[in-house]
């Protein structure tokens, strides 16, 4: 039996939300609005807002733009993320849709291995991986793209087949008398349907490529800056670091993110609904 | 031409279950035939067999004169209706609908006449842009006959279609899908467990049991001249009773004896052949239990036992009848039928008597 709320109850509940919220976030309008102060007063006072004094303008921003390169690792960051977000939707739910429907021991143990992927920590791997990737001749903008997808593989396959395992497979037989081939079924009648969750997916792991730093560093190294090692690049020799430009660049860096991900939000409580819930 | 032809086939499956064993059967050009059975008999398998979704294992498929074995399912002049009706979710009713035509490369003005002639006969033109999750179970049902009868095939398959809908809507469903066959002028196969719907809609029926067909009749003769026991009891609501019997053969006639009292049974010679002393199963239909003393036969017993349950139907009642151990249900016409606990005298039906071998538990006639 659900119990009815006592207003004392909601107000406390309000209390900790409103609390958990500042907590999470605090550290982007702490940046935001550093950004806007002169580096001087980032690191003397980094929690008092800007003032007539301390108010930069978008100095930092003019800056930061300047030192790092920033469209030109906007532009790889994108190129990456779009390209690695699309190849993982693609192929894993291809992979998803087959390891569901063929059942025999060779897709159990696939799938298998690919939810093991997702225990395995990146920091174990990390070496072999870069070794690897050098031999392969992966250290660049495309071969980067395929080891996101093995990387982003894991999740993907475990959230698109929870969610194939949910669609009755005589949808699939009605398209194959309607005419459809096996590809046909997939992009006509199969992707369509996954929509919900092909959008998760691709939240997902569009936020973690566009922000990691350690894969791209270690694999294509600094020859081509993403926006996370240009803005790193931006703590010189010696330990100096312009901190106004940073705050600035993070400022940058976040907002298409945020954006993408309002923008889609709606789906993502849908998409890790779809596979759970029958009906 | 969609005759279609099924010559011993057999599906098994790589653990080694058998789930349709030498299945022969022929239906004709713009026949409706029903496979009926309880679950597990083999009955879907075999039509998603004939639809392609199934492989056959042993045994040659013809469409027409056309051996289908190896032909993808699209290319077999099918369309199926599923019983969890396989809408495709995301697209409109029109684009469930026309999906299929559009598969077929079919010119756009002839794909939109077709589906608003579909539409038309299904009463669902003001649903055409509606998704499905916002349709009733009807209205589904209706979407999947429309994407089915879009595309004129020559047969249409129909798997268990009516299951998921509650009891008015399915006898109202049933007649629109007699009543389809009768305009399309198409072959129909359709699989069901129920036994009602197979009598009521097929030209033909086909009783299967554990992947074997035991009876392939018109629904009267299935009815009146059952070929064995699982069919006799299959086939009729309520079923048909079953008694324990021993035959006598007295002076030329042929006696069944039931417990203490004894059933004429009618005139004939093979049952006059057969070894005196011969265990048998007595079948009777409950509504050839006769209870009314003004229609009992002069010359036959009186048995009597005691009612159990009983339960009126309005113009009838099922008497559920306890004679010395042996449970008789009895169809009985509701004025002059007796209360829970009396004691009630009947006669059986002589000429409704079926006979059956108690050991093959086939009919015999």
């Amino acid at each position: 039996m659900t119990k009815t709320r006592t207003g004392l109850g909601h107000a406390l509940a309000y209390v900790i939300l409103i609390l958990m919220s500042v907590i999470f976030l605090a550290p982007v309008f702490i940046v935001l609005f550093n950004s806007f102060k002169s580096k001087l007063y980032i690191t003397s006072e980094p929690f008092r807002l800007p003032t007539a004094e301390t108010f930069a303008g978008l100095e930092n921003y003019f800056s930061g733009l300047a030192k790092t390169d920033f469209f030109s690792a906007f532009g790889r960051s994108l190129f990456i993320t779009v390209f690695s977000v699309a190849a993982i939707v693609l192929f894993t739910s291809m992979t998803a849709w087959y390891i569901t429907r063929v059942k025999n021991r060779f897709t159990s143990f696939l799938y298998y291995a690919f939810v093991f992927s997702m225990i395995v920590p990146f920091q174990m791997v990390m070496f072999t991986m870069v070794k690897t990737a050098n031999a392969l001749h992966l250290d660049n903008l495309w071969g980067i793209i395929v080891i996101y997808l093995g990387f982003g593989a894991g999740l993907s396959v475990f959230m698109f087949s929870g969610f194939v395992k949910s669609v009755p497979i005589e949808i699939e037989e009605a398209a194959m008398i309607d005419g459809c081939g096996p590809i046909r079924t997939f992009f006509l009648v199969v992707f369509p349907i996954m929509k919900p969750t092909a959008i998760t997916v691709a939240i997902l792991n569009a936020m973690w490529i566009w922000n990691d730093y350690l894969l791209p560093y270690l694999v294509i190294g600094t020859d081509y800056k993403t926006i996370p090692i240009a803005i790193q690049y931006l703590r010189g020799g010696y330990g100096s670091i312009d901190m106004g430009a940073m705050m600035a660049m993070l400022v940058l860096a976040i907002i298409p993110i945020v954006i993408f991900y309002l923008f889609c939000q709606k789906y993502i409580i849908k998409g890790v609904v779809a596979g759970a819930v029958k009906g | 031409m969609a005759s279609i032809t099924l010559k011993n086939v057999f599906k098994i499956y790589p653990d080694g279950f058998t789930a349709v064993n030498d299945l022969s059967l022929e239906i004709r050009d713009r026949e409706f035939v029903v496979l009926v059975g309880p679950s597990g008999c083999g009955k879907s398998t075999t039509l998603r067999m004939i639809a392609g979704l199934e492989e056959i294992s042993k045994g040659e498929l013809y469409i027409g004169d056309r051996l289908v074995n190896s032909i993808a399912p699209k290319d077999r002049d099918i369309a199926m209706v599923f019983q969890s009706y396989a809408l495709y979710p995301d697209k409109t009713v029109y684009k469930n609908i026309s999906f299929g035509l559009e598969r077929r490369k079919t010119p756009k003005d002839e794909i939109e006449k077709r589906v608003m002639q579909a539409a038309k006969i299904l009463d669902i033109e003001h649903l055409l842009n509606r998704k499905p999750r916002a349709l009733s179970g009807g209205q589904r049902q209706r979407v999947a006959l429309g994407r089915a009868i879009v595309r004129s095939p020559s047969v249409f398959l129909f798997d268990e279609p009516l299951s998921n809908l509650d009891a008015k809507l399915r006898t109202a469903m049933r007649s629109e899908i007699t009543k389809l066959h009768k305009n399309l002028d198409a072959t129909f196969i359709y699989v069901t467990h129920d036994q009602t719907e197979a009598m009521t809609m097929g030209d033909r029926i086909v009783v299967m049991r554990d992947g074997v067909v035991q009876q392939v009749a018109k629904p009267q003769e299935l009815y009146d001249a059952p070929r064995n026991m699982f069919v006799a009891g299959f086939i009729g609501s309520p079923q048909m009773n079953f008694v324990d019997a021993v035959l006598r053969n007295k002076n030329g006639r042929v006696f069944a004896a039931v417990k203490d009292d004894a059933v004429l049974l009618p005139e004939n010679e093979k049952f006059k052949a057969l070894p005196d002393g011969k265990k048998v199963k007595l079948g009777i239909r409950p509504e050839n239990i006769v209870t009314e003393k003004e229609r009992f036969a002069p010359d036959e017993p009186v048995l009597h036992g005691k009612v159990d349950i009983c339960e009126l139907m309005g113009s009838e009642v099922f008497l559920y009848i306890d004679c010395k151990g042996t449970r008789l249900t009895v169809r009985a016409p509701s004025y002059s039928a007796p209360k829970a606990d009396e004691e009630v005298f009947f006669q059986f039906d002589r000429n409704k008597l079926h006979l059956f071998d108690a050991e093959t538990e086939e009919v015999i006639r």
